[in-house]
């Protein structure tokens, strides 16, 4: 059989037709190899000094990123931080192309992201997953860049720490936020609180009592509870002042020698755990549902635990003349008078991925963001706490703390700031806290034995059982 | 000789697209999940060596009292929104199937609920049976009642869900059997008259009987999206208060992309998978049997 004939065969069926068609094919064949060496005569010549001139254009390099809400921070972050680095490297052109993320899905999102192995260079992590993602190798190791930056001594000690998993510097942390206690100064008056009273756990169960009978049926609840997914942040820092732990080292660990091990089921935790328990007695209702401050700032409450971003629901005109409407305590109620408060830091670490494919160029981005004259201005226009003492304690903390109402009051906070641990466990092991603290609000089990079936369950996630 | 085998083939080559694409997205993620499910692998051990567990993630699912919750919460889930979601559709489609004026617009309406994503009926519900400032509250406190705890109530809550669930899935109970009942031939009804019958006779004996086809489809289908519901939960309550409204779909969710244990979410899908089969399987038989 010709090769004709073979062909024939798959096209069509009848001979004139194949006959034709295998013309047809045969003719186009012809037409596109002309067509195609007329193409690479044309273009042929153009090559070489496309290439030349190609060679002594400025290298290209496109920056990738994925950070939290909310964007325009990182606008102003990024278009500074950028300006600076072009200024740095005339020889290329570098662009930053970043995403941003809500805060429930970014975790996943980078999560997802590492695990497929895709390029990313820059990464903003919430303090409390730099364990899971270090203990995933996700995260490239700084250690040796952050000895040659020199700047470590920079930071707040905590804040510093934040960034080491397993002696290892994964992550910058660049801003932070503590939550102290806001009330509306009218409300309290009308109901014959003493803002003082707020400082004390007696004091507050009864001021909360006094505005109940004040604002009944006036859509105004005293005092905030939390009751949602995030209630174990603001049960910690009564466990912190009494001197509890979440988790501590323990040895004897079957796999791992030693181990975290949960704490929080200690008697301070079980003290902590009762004063929430009081507040519901009290009449205090948990709220599931967190507007993150908007319900305050709606005059929904008179009072409010919350973190240092509930300005940001102020606009941004009245953040001048703020303290004359809204009072702010920075500390949480404390057992009696005189005792030490203490407080929960949360913010935003830097990062760079592993999978990164401009490390060098990532962390000179990242130093550029964190320098002070940079960062400074948008912590200003955003109201976050810097973590470094040259902006914190230096010239721009004048400027930050005419901006920024109570400014000064929120700086003070972060000695007494804790963070939670950074281990790949955590969430977890906050799940099975906010499951304790769900009983006791509803009345299921009494402080103790909630916390004992929780640590329980905490300790076989660590991989104690 | 060829050409024959070309003809043989083509059927083959014409499926080829759709098996494609089955196989891409159907059945390799199926038989990925099944050999997660026999792994250990968490996110933060997914870059490194994937260890062979067996059927470990699954006697930890049957031991871990949450799981079995769970499932206790999708029983109720699942028969609270089957039963209210074919009984409202059902009714509604055979009241729009008479001659009412305006019936065809009213069919249009019902079918927006379908269309709003569950994201969005789950915030529009949140608000609306937030415990201190929904507007169902506020409405009960205008009538002189105490307010209810709709989400923060462990006994109430499902409900709340079901509620929610049932507002967003019964259009297309009403949009599948209206659907069924234009089938049906009008003159079998206008016989049925003639010999007698009254409207209820003919709904039992006539429309009841003819719908079954229909009806069984719409169950095995409510019941598996049922199942596999879970955005509306997570946006509601995100499974609380004290698990009671975690679902196994809401459940599997979090073992795998809050808590990152992925074996375990994977182990928890495929016993999904299988409850899902067990209860399709079980509509047909009963159909049959029927």
């Amino acid at each position: 059989m010709s090769k004709s004939n073979s062909f024939r065969d798959y096209s069509f069926t009848e001979g004139s037709a194949g006959n034709m068609s295998y013309g047809y094919f045969s003719m186009n064949f012809k037409l596109i190899l002309i067509l195609g060496l007329i193409l690479v005569i044309l273009i042929a010549p153009s090559l070489t000094p496309f290439t030349i001139a190609q060679a002594q254009q400025p290298r290209q390099v496109t920056l990738t990123a994925i950070v939290a809400e909310p964007k325009d921070r990182w606008d102003t972050l990024f278009a500074d931080a950028l300006a600076k680095l072009r200024e740095r490297h005339p020889d290329m052109t570098i662009n930053i192309d970043y995403r941003v993320l809500p805060y429930a899905d970014t975790r996943k999102q980078i999560l997802t992201a590492m695990a497929g192995r895709t390029p990313i260079d820059l990464i903003s992590v919430d303090q409390i997953w730099l364990g899971e993602f270090a203990q995933g190798k996700f995260l490239s190791d700084l250690s040796n860049l952050v000895q040659s930056w020199n700047r470590s001594s920079d930071w707040f000690k905590t804040n510093w720490d934040g960034g080491i998993y397993n002696g290892k510097v994964y992550g910058i942390w660049a801003w932070t936020d503590v939550r102290s206690m806001w009330y509306w100064k009218d409300l309290l008056n009308q109901s014959g609180v003493n803002p003082d009273s707020l400082k004390t756990w007696n004091g507050y169960i009864q001021a909360a009592k006094k505005m109940e009978n004040s604002f009944k049926d006036k859509g105004i609840q005293p005092i905030h509870l939390v009751g949602a997914s995030h209630s174990p942040d603001m049960w910690y820092p009564y466990l912190w002042m009494l001197g509890g732990k979440i988790v501590e080292q323990k040895s004897g660990h079957p796999q791992k020698g030693t181990y975290w091990f949960p704490a929080y089921n200690s008697t301070e935790g079980v003290k902590a755990l009762e004063f929430l328990r009081d507040q519901v007695r009290a009449g205090i209702k948990p709220q599931i549902t967190h507007f993150w401050g908007q319900e305050f700032a709606d005059k929904k409450f008179a009072v409010m635990l919350e973190g240092s971003w509930l300005l940001g629901h102020f606009p941004r005109s009245e953040w001048k003349n703020l303290d004359k409407n809204v009072g702010m305590i920075p500390m949480f109620p404390v057992p009696k008078e005189g005792d030490a408060s203490a407080t929960m830091m949360g913010g935003w670490m830097l990062a760079i991925p592993e999978t990164s494919s401009n490390k060098a160029l990532s962390w000179e981005l990242l130093t550029i963001m964190v320098q002070p004259d940079v960062l400074a201005p948008m912590l200003e226009k955003y109201g976050y706490l810097p973590t470094q003492k040259p902006i914190a304690e230096g010239t721009y903390s004048t400027q930050l703390n005419s901006t920024i109402p109570y400014y000064e009051q929120l700086i003070s906070m972060l000695s007494m700031g804790h963070s939670r641990p950074s281990i790949a466990e955590y969430p977890q092991i906050a799940d099975n806290i906010r499951q304790a603290i769900d009983e006791v609000y509803l009345g299921v089990k009494e402080p103790k034995q909630a916390l004992d079936d929780a640590a329980k369950k905490s300790a076989q996630v660590l991989g104690w059982s | 000789m060829l050409q024959l085998r070309t003809q043989k083939l083509q059927p083959y080559l014409l499926l080829l697209p759709a098996l494609s694409i089955l196989i891409a997205f159907l059945l390799f993620p199926l038989i990925w999940n099944i050999y997660l499910s026999v792994h250990d692998v968490s996110l933060t051990t997914i870059l490194g060596g994937w260890k062979y567990v067996g059927i470990k993630n699954f006697s930890n699912l049957l031991y871990d009292p949450d799981f079995h919750k769970s499932l206790q919460v999708s029983l109720v889930f699942v028969g609270g929104s089957v039963a209210i979601q074919f009984f409202v559709g059902m009714v509604l489609a055979v009241v729009l199937n008479q001659e009412i004026r305006g019936s065809n617009t009213l069919r249009a309406l019902f079918i927006i609920p379908w269309t709003v994503s569950a994201v969005i009926t789950g915030f529009s519900f949140k608000f609306i049976f937030n415990d201190s400032f929904g507007v169902l509250n506020y409405g009960l406190g205008q009538m002189g009642l105490n307010p209810v705890a709709w989400l923060s109530d462990p006994g109430t809550v499902v409900w709340t869900l079901v509620i929610a669930n049932m507002w967003h899935g019964t259009p297309f109970t009403v949009i599948f059997l209206t659907a069924g009942l234009f089938s049906i031939n009008p003159l079998v009804y206008e016989a049925a008259r003639i010999d007698g019958a009254t409207k209820i006779k003919s709904f039992f004996y006539i429309t009841l009987p003819l719908l079954r086809p229909f009806i069984l489809i719409n169950l095995i289908l409510i019941t598996m999206w049922s199942v596999n519901f879970f955005d509306l939960i997570l946006v509601m309550t995100n499974g609380g208060p004290l698990f009671s409204s975690t679902t196994s779909s809401l459940y599997m969710y979090r073992q795998a992309f809050e808590f990152g244990l992925l074996s375990k979410g994977a182990a928890a899908g495929f016993i999904m998978i299988g409850i899902n089969l067990i209860l399709a399987f079980s509509y047909v038989r009963l159909f049959r049997r029927q």
